[in-house]
Parts: structure tokens; sequence; C-alpha cells
């Protein structure tokens, strides 16, 4: 894992009107490592991805990606989204989808991986030439993970990529991740899953309270990670507590 | 000082709008052909100017709120879209009236007419989209403003290119100096109105935008959780 | 040259999708021909001295709510899968995705508008010119669905982005399109009447054209997504130093 981090927040805000969901939030994430994010409902983790991710600007903060401020064209090219919903054509095929990214990556100067191998990766190659219209739940999650390796990024940003897959699917989903990491992505995964992310992660973050309010890493050698990281989610208010507490 | 600039402007407003109908009812002729209810072109005219450039400042402050993220900006462009409105009601209602008389048909639907009430509508799309707007639709919100402003010189040159019934732009420019008399009190009369009013609702706006921030740094400081970190 | 480029691979991506389907031709060219019959049944008593005054209203009425149409639908299927955001975050030119959009809207508009222009010429005798003047006809209807498309794609985006009311967008587009639908409508009517100054008044649409898609691409960004954290910061150090 290199020192300096690869995404920083400082400071990190965001309000709509009166609401606040991010109350000055401050999270390093470095090359080589996957960082879990839990928090409760509505405790302002997708927020935060799209903060990062640039499609929403933050009331306050800052947030710095491989040293610039920016997210242009340039910036996206270096890291990939995953949301929780699929973002893929239904009337395309999987090669399609993952074709028209490919494409739009060249033209911005970028590198792809090839197409059908990195389908194999994620067990859809037998699914290539179907229309993702076709696909289950668990398969175009497959797919908008596919998508977002084609260009080896630097970063990886998912949101609760383990929700629609059967046992198999998030065997599958750990052992990618866990190649990304090594191969020296930084990784930030959002789940409620614990099992999944004890599994895969090096560290687990609680989102409270519009803060990070807890952090876990896994020690060398330590055997008390899943344990560290329940007690953290314990933390969470129970439902229909407040969020925001 | 800021304070009171609104309430000088009413003020001096009301100190010449008496000034102002005098001139107009008692001191200015009577245009031989429209004859009296020519003078309701001493308000129509002031506002449908006031109405265009508060489209303009709208336009331009809502460009500024979206290059600069800036709030003052944004109080500004709602309060000018705000009095766009009043000002545009003002304007489609002496304007009949006058047409009324004049050509015997309130709405001739000429050029002129037409682009106005279509300022109008855009303006009110943006209060609607202010108000019925999901987050983030303040941003297109003064995109439309920025479109409504472009179609300001729309209007202007409206008259000259589609040779409408409407009087033509350089009414105001032939007319005799005894009139321009009459229309210079009338235009800084409502000029300061409207003026006091938008600083008015700025203000408002911007005290909302105060509130919503001590709310949010209040709920800040008292929502700190106790960080706990765990490494073995 | 990155941004036309991927522009046109966005949009031949979309017609590619709308190839397998037909949904939005279909539904769009069959709204077409319902404003039609409709606009038939209502003015077929127009004397023939009148109709040179309302065929050009019916035409551009028609592209205006087929325009509508075709705008909401396009966005709420990508809002529906999401695909917009995708994009949003992808390495793709932010003004790529809008002039593909737009240029999806006018190849939709255009059709619809072969069947409306087809249609009128059978309905109004006074619409003869427009079978008469094919080139200059073609030339007005394209300059005119560009422009409506200029104005709406900006807007049809930045309500699915900001998940905002799909009712919001008739009250965004009717108005701001009208200027330009104003043009037409002059534009069209020295057409039917053989007026010389027809190349005048559609190079004024063309001006409107220009206009609108000048101050769409530019407001494409900002209005969906917000100025950027680094050019922000960059005004206020310049304001600071100031």
């Amino acid at each position: 894992m290199s020192e300096a981090a690869l995404l920083e927040l400082r400071g990190i805000g965001k309000h709509f009107g009166r609401l606040a969901v991010l109350r000055g939030l401050d999270l390093d994430l470095h090359s080589g490592e996957i960082v879990g994010l839990i928090g409760a409902n509505g405790a302002g983790k997708s927020t935060l991805l799209s903060i990062i991710a640039g499609l929403m600007p933050p009331s306050r903060g800052q947030r710095t990606f491989a040293g610039s401020e920016g997210v242009g064209r340039d910036e996206r090219a270096r890291f990939a989204v995953v949301s929780h919903t699929a973002q893929t054509y239904p009337r395309l095929t999987a090669l399609e989808n993952l074709e028209l990214f490919a494409k739009l990556r060249a033209q911005a100067g970028g590198h792809n991986e090839a197409l059908r191998p990195t389908l194999d990766r994620l067990g859809l190659g037998y699914a290539a030439d179907r229309q993702a219209g076709t696909f289950s739940r668990g398969m175009l999650q497959r797919l908008a993970l596919a998508r977002a390796l084609l260009g080896r990024p630097e970063m990886l940003l998912l949101d609760e990529p383990f929700t629609a897959l059967d046992r198999p699917g998030r065997t599958l989903l750990a052992t990618v991740l866990a190649q990304e990491r090594d191969r020296g992505a930084a990784i930030l995964l959002i789940s409620h899953d614990l099992e999944a992310l004890v599994s895969v992660a090096d560290r687990v973050v609680l989102l409270e309270g519009g803060v990070i309010a807890g952090d876990v890493a896994r020690a060398p050698g330590g055997d008390t990670f899943a344990e560290r990281v329940r007690s953290l989610a314990g933390r969470m208010p129970a439902v229909g507590a407040e969020a925001h507490a | 000082m800021k304070k009171i600039l609104p309430l000088a402007f009413l003020g001096a407003a009301a100190l010449i709008f008496p000034v102002s109908v005098k001139t107009i009812f008692l001191d200015t002729p009577i245009e031989k052909q429209m004859g009296t209810v020519q003078k309701i072109f001493y308000f129509h005219v002031p506002l449908a100017w006031i109405m265009m450039l508060l489209a303009v400042v709208c336009g331009v402050a809502a460009g500024i709120q979206l290059r600069r993220d800036s709030k003052r900006a944004e109080a500004i462009s709602i309060a000018a879209a705000e009095l766009v409105l009043v000002t545009g009601l003002g304007v489609l209602i002496t304007g009949p009236i006058w047409g009324h008389a004049t050509w015997g048909k309130p709405w001739t639907w000429d050029a002129r007419q037409v682009s106005t009430g279509l300022l109008w509508l855009v303006f009110a799309a943006y209060v609607l989209v202010r108000h019925y707007g999901a987050a983030g639709s303040e941003r297109l919100a003064a995109g439309l403003a920025i479109f409504g402003a472009i179609d300001v010189p729309v209007i202007y040159y409206a008259v000259k290119v589609w040779k409408t019934t409407h009087p033509s732009n350089d009414v105001a420019g032939s007319l005799p100096s005894s009139m321009w008399a009459a229309l210079w009190p009338a235009l800084i009369a409502l000029l300061l109105t409207s003026l006091a009013l938008l600083i008015i609702r700025v203000r408002q706006e911007l005290t909302d935008v105060t509130l919503d921030e001590a709310w949010i740094a209040l709920d800040d400081a008292g929502a700190q959780p106790a960080p706990v970190s765990g490494d073995a | 040259m990155v941004a036309l480029r991927q522009a046109w691979l966005l949009a031949v991506n979309d017609l590619r999708q709308e190839a397998r389907d037909l949904e939005l031709v279909l539904t769009s060219t069959f709204f077409s021909l319902v404003v039609l019959i409709m606009l038939g049944m209502s003015f077929s008593a127009l004397g023939i001295s009148a109709q040179p005054l309302a065929v050009p209203g019916m035409l551009w009425l028609s592209v205006a709510f087929v325009g509508a149409l075709t705008l909401g639908r396009i966005f709420t299927r990508e809002r529906e899968f999401d695909t917009l955001r995708a994009l949003l975050v992808a390495p793709v030119e932010r003004v790529s995705i809008y002039l593909a959009k737009a240029f999806v809207t006018i190849v939709i508009l255009l059709g619809c508008c072969l069947i409306t222009v087809l249609g009128l010429t059978l309905l109004f005798p006074a619409a003869q010119p427009f079978a008469e003047r094919p080139l200059e006809t073609f030339a007005l209807v394209l300059m005119g669905c560009t422009a409506y498309a200029g104005v709406g794609t900006l807007f049809a985006a930045g309500l699915a982005s900001s998940s905002g009311k799909n009712v919001l967008l008739s009250v965004i587009l009717y108005p701001l399109t009208m200027p330009s639908l104003l043009f037409a409508l002059v534009a069209t009517r020295s057409l039917l009447e053989g007026h010389e100054s027809f190349l005048t008044y559609l190079g004024q649409l063309t001006a409107t054209n220009v206009i609108a898609f000048v101050v769409g691409a530019w407001l494409f960004e900002p209005v969906l997504v917000g100025v950027p954290q680094q050019r922000r910061g960059a005004a206020r150090a310049a304001r600071r130093r100031r």
C-alpha cells in the first residue's frame, strides 16, 4: 500500500437546504486497499459516493483524487463507479454495452482490456451476445462491474455490489475485488453485507452523523477483525431512530 | 446604510409618483390620434423596459450563480424573476387597455405582444421550477433564466423584423419633448419601486440562506459522535 | 474533436437501440398521425384564403407536441435504467451527451414531420408549396426541429438527472421553444405564400439554432452536475487576489 492517499476527502460537507447529510467528513483511500463503508439508511453513503464520483459538488470541503481537485474527463478515465442500479442499456447485448464504453474511453485516449475475457472473468462469457434486458439482477451487477474494470481503474467505487448476488456470485466478486486490490487499485465498497465486507475489506469505516465515526482495520495475524466490524456496525442506530442523532 | 436603501428608494418613489401623475395628466398635451388613453403609455413603456431589464438581470445573475455557485447571485436571480412576473403583468394589462382603445382589439397577436407574453411565461416557468423542482433543479432554473434573458433581444427586434401592428421601436425616440418630460418621472418612480422590492426580496432570500447555514452549523456542533478506531 | 466523435458514437448507439424495437419511432409517428387527424377534423372547413395562415401553426404545433413527447421519452428511458449517470461518470465529454441526444431528437422529429407535412399537403390545398418546393421545405423543417431540439435537450436532461417531475418538462419546454417556433412559423407562412423573404426568415431561424446550441452546450455541464470544485476554487482565489 503506497503512503500518499489516492483519494483524500477533507472537511466534506453536504446539505440540502437545512438537511445536513455530511458534516465535515475526512477520509483517505490508498492504492492497494479495500475500504468498506457502512452506515444506516439515510446516513449519506450514496451522497458521499456521488461527491467522490464528481456527480455532485460538496457544499464545503475538498475532494482530491490523485493530487487533483478536478473531475474532468481525464480524471474520470482513472476511476470507475458501480452503482446499485446496473446502469446498462437493456436493448444492447452484454458485449455491446462494454463495447460502447470501451470505445468512448478509447476516443478519450484511455486504455481498455479485451472485452470477452473481461466478461469471462465475471462469469458472463456465455451471455455475451444476449441483450442485457434479459439478464437477472445479479448478472446485470456483474456486467456493470465488467464495464468498470475495462479501463483498469486506479479507483473503484461500488455501491451495494453484493446485494443481488447469490453465494457463487459473491465469491466471484470477492475474488475479483481482491485481484484488483492486489493490482494496486483503491476500492471503496458500500455494503450492508457485513459477512462480505469482513471477507474482502482491509478496513471498514462507519458513516454516522455525517462524519466517519469509526474505523477498524484488519491487523496482520489478528483474527478479531470480524468481531470489531460487527461491533462497529452495532453502533448504527436502530430502524426508526434518527439517522443523524 | 444598506438597510435603509430600499426604504429610501420607496420614499423617493412616493415623492416622485404624484409629480409624475400630475405631469402626465395635467401638464402633458393629449395625443392627437389616440386621445387621453395614450397616457397609459407613460406606465406601459416604463414597465416594459423595467421588465426587460429585470429579465437580463435575472439571466446574468443566473449565469454567475452557475459559474461561481454564488448564493447572492441566486438570490438576485430569484428576486428578479419574480419581479419580471409582476412588471410583466403590468405590461400585459396596460398594453391591451391601450390596444383596445387604439386598435379596437386588446390583443392582436402581433410579435411584440406575443414575445412579451412568452417572456412572462418563461419566467413563470422559472418560478414554478424553483418551487416544485427536486434538489438540483435550482441549476435547471438558472439555465431557464439565461435562455429567458437571451429572449429579451427577440422582443426588442421583433417589431423591426416582422413589421407588425405594434407601434414601432422608434415611438419613444420620436416623442415631442413635453411627452419625454412626462415619461422620465414615471420611469424613475417605477424603477425605484422595482429596485426597492428587488433589494427587499434579495435580502429575504439571503436571510433564508443564512438561517439554513446557522441551522446546519448548530447541527454540526451538536451532532459529532466520538470517533472510535479499532486496530488490534 | 473528441467531443464530436463521442457524440456520434452515443447517437449511433441510441439509434441502434431504437432500431431494435422502434418504440420511440412508432409511438412518436403514431402520435403525429393522431395530431394530424385532430387538426384535419378541427380545421377541415377552413377556406382556401385562411389556410396559409393556419397550416404553419398546425405544422409547428404538431412539432411542439411530438417534441415534448419525444424528449420526455428519451430521458425517461435514461432515468429508468440510470444510464445517464453512467455516462456522466464515464470519461465522456458532457457536451457529447447533449449533442448526441439532440441529434437523436432531431432524427425522430424529422420522421414525424415527414408524416405531418405529407398529411397537411393532402388535407389542405394551401399546403401544396410543401410538395412543390421540397428542398426549401426540408431546410425549413430541419432548422425548426433543430432549434427545438437544441433548447429542449438541455432541460429534459436537467430534469432527468435531478429526478425532477416530468410535468415540469412541459412547463419549461413550451415557453422556451416558442420563440424558435415563432420564427419557424413566419418562415413557413412565407414559403406557403411564395414570399421572397423566405430565405431571410430561414436565415433568422438558423441564427436561433446557433444561439440555442451554443448556449445549450455551454450550460449542459453546469446545469446537470454543477461547476467542478476546481473551477469554483480558482474563481474564488481570483476574487480574493482582486
